[in-house]
């Protein structure tokens, strides 16, 4: 459950750089204009911390402080003062009414999260909502190159995804850019001059706000020297050029825990379908295996009896392929799912020839599958 | 005391600037109140004790705008209407005067705030009582943008010996 956190100012723009602060955090900001506002809210939501202006109008923060430290209820909520007035001899009054900590205006975001947090446990929202993500929504990657052509790369190679990419060339601007807007996976150069990218590395991981974001360095195949020193400083992997796309996929799905199944599987037409990619690959073959019994068991719960298993996509039929359509076809024979299997023109020839595969009754359109299943679709428009 | 107060100032705008808006700020001598007839702005905020007076902070509409964006990390497209102007830059008028209140109370001049006010237009000048004195000091901003800061004080009580 996320954490509650009170903002009390009467200026609307500390209230919205607080709440802006605190966006990347599985917590909840509440906001009070004043201290009576202040008091009723954090009577109503006992929230895990106040942060708390001074000079305000109808009541002002010094007084606030006052009734919270006298109401039982609420003594024991830590407050953190925000003020523009920091001379000593209010210093000394704020320490006096039992304050958590203080902040002096000027303050940048992250002072104040790294007041907050000294206080309170403060998660990443990431880790909290990254099991309800899935491989269709839109993942923010940000990519740190001083080679234009690599951040090009990286978005045309992920252009058949919803995800979005954001390239910049220095680590200066990655850190500007993060402050605004965390992304979910960073993937920066190890070549940058001055050792950018492990300087880069060291600055988000300092920083609360990007401490839990997965970095992965990028560096040529044959350099393993840096992908040694990458995977020593603690990168969440190395990504080696030229990128394999369909590897990169799997690894961004598995570092955020992404919800794949939405890849390969549907239910369609009172049918399960099982579609494989053209780039079908071992990796691909394992991630749909994770998904595999899962997906049957809910179709049959859900009252499904047919699958479709779809290797239009294909262009050849090999070993990979054809122990994960035996392991999916004992699956539907276990449940008694009646089954059906498209090909591409080549996989249906090559599978002629294999003795694992040869019993295979492929057709080559979807139409053809569901009439075998004993479903007639009507024709397309 | 004229010369305290503009010592106070360049600190507090230098610091002020830098951090809440990532902008560097040069004092300018040559840069005088804002009069071209653009829209401009001008957040208030008094002090009122020991040493009594007010600060204006003087700058573009435009560049209000600009400021408004890098205080709440949005484009400046983003922001509709005046309140949040308005509401951003009487927020940075507090700032900047409680910075120079701080560093007055530490000097034995207690004082306290007030509410900060706004004035818009496109043509006005402030005019100070006779007996105030009136300070102005330019700005230039590392992004050609400029701001004036005014500050009228109130001569000190001289009935302590």
């Amino acid at each position: 459950m996320g954490r509650k956190i009170l903002t009390v100012d009467d200026s609307k723009t500390i209230r919205m750089i607080v709440a802006k602060a605190f966006k990347p955090f599985d917590c909840e900001v509440l906001e009070g204009s004043n201290g009576v506002e202040g008091l009723a809210v954090a009577t109503r939501e006992r929230p895990d911390v106040i942060v708390l202006d001074f000079t305000m109008p109808i009541m002002d923060g010094y007084e606030m402080l006052s009734k919270l430290k006298s109401d039982p209820d609420l003594k024991s909520v830590p407050v953190i003062m925000l003020t523009a007035e920091a001379g000593r001899e209010q210093v000394l009054k704020i320490a006096k009414l039992g304050v958590r900590d203080y902040l002096i205006k000027p303050f940048k975001e992250e002072m104040i999260i790294e007041r907050v947090s000294r206080v309170i446990d403060l998660k990443p929202r990431g880790e909290a909502v990254a099991k309800i993500k899935s491989f269709d929504d839109e993942i923010h990657i940000l990519v740190v190159d001083d080679k234009p052509a690599i951040i090009d790369q990286v978005r045309n190679g992920l252009a058949d995804t919803k995800w979005k990419v954001d390239g910049v060339p220095a680590p200066g601007q990655a850190v500007d850019l993060c402050s605004h807007t965390v992304p979910d996976v960073i993937l920066t150069s190890l070549s940058l001059p001055e050792n950018g990218g492990y300087s880069l590395f060291q600055m988000l991981r300092g920083a609360n706000k990007t401490k839990s974001v997965p970095i992965f360095g990028l560096t040529v195949k044959t350099d393993t020297e840096q992908q040694t020193r990458a995977q020593q400083t603690g990168f969440t992997g190395v990504i080696t050029k030229p990128i394999d796309f369909e590897e990169l996929k799997t690894r961004v799905c598995r570092t955020l825990n992404l919800d794949t199944s939405l890849r390969y599987f549907l239910q369609k037409d009172g049918a399960l379908v099982m579609t494989l990619p053209a780039d079908f690959s071992q990796s691909v073959s394992n991630e749909v295996s994770v998904h595999l019994r899962n997906k049957i068991t809910l179709a049959v719960d859900a009252g499904i009896d047919k699958m479709v298993i779809d290797l239009s996509q294909l262009k050849k039929a090999d070993i990979t392929l054809i122990k994960l359509g035996l392991s999916t076809i004992q699956m539907c024979n276990e449940l008694s799912i009646k089954y059906s299997m498209i090909g591409s023109e080549a996989v249906c020839q090559e599978c002629k020839n294999y003795e694992e595969t040869k019993d295979w009754r492929l057709v080559t359109s979807y139409q053809d599958a569901m009439a075998q299943l004993g479903v007639k679709l009507a024709a397309a428009a | 005391m004229i010369e305290v107060m503009e010592e106070l100032v360049r600190g507090a705008v230098s610091e002020v600037f830098g951090t809440m808006l990532s902008i560097k700020t040069v004092p300018d001598k040559t840069l005088k109140l804002i009069s071209n007839g653009d829209p401009h702005i001008a957040s208030s905020v008094g002090f009122i004790g020991e040493v009594t007076g007010v600060v204006f902070i003087y700058s573009r509409d435009e560049f209000a705008r600009l400021i408004t964006s890098r205080m709440l990390g949005m484009k400046p497209a983003e922001i509709e209407g005046d309140e949040l102007v308005n509401d951003s830059m009487g927020e940075l008028g507090n700032i900047v005067v409680g910075h120079i209140k701080s560093r007055l109370c530490d000097r034995g001049l207690s004082c306290v705030l007030t509410i900060p006010s706004i004035v818009r237009g496109s043509q006005f000048t402030i005019e100070p009582a006779a007996s105030a004195t009136r300070m102005v000091l330019g700005f230039r901003c590392d992004n050609n943008e400029q701001v004036a800061i005014e500050v009228l004080i109130k001569p000190m009580d001289t009935a302590e010996p």
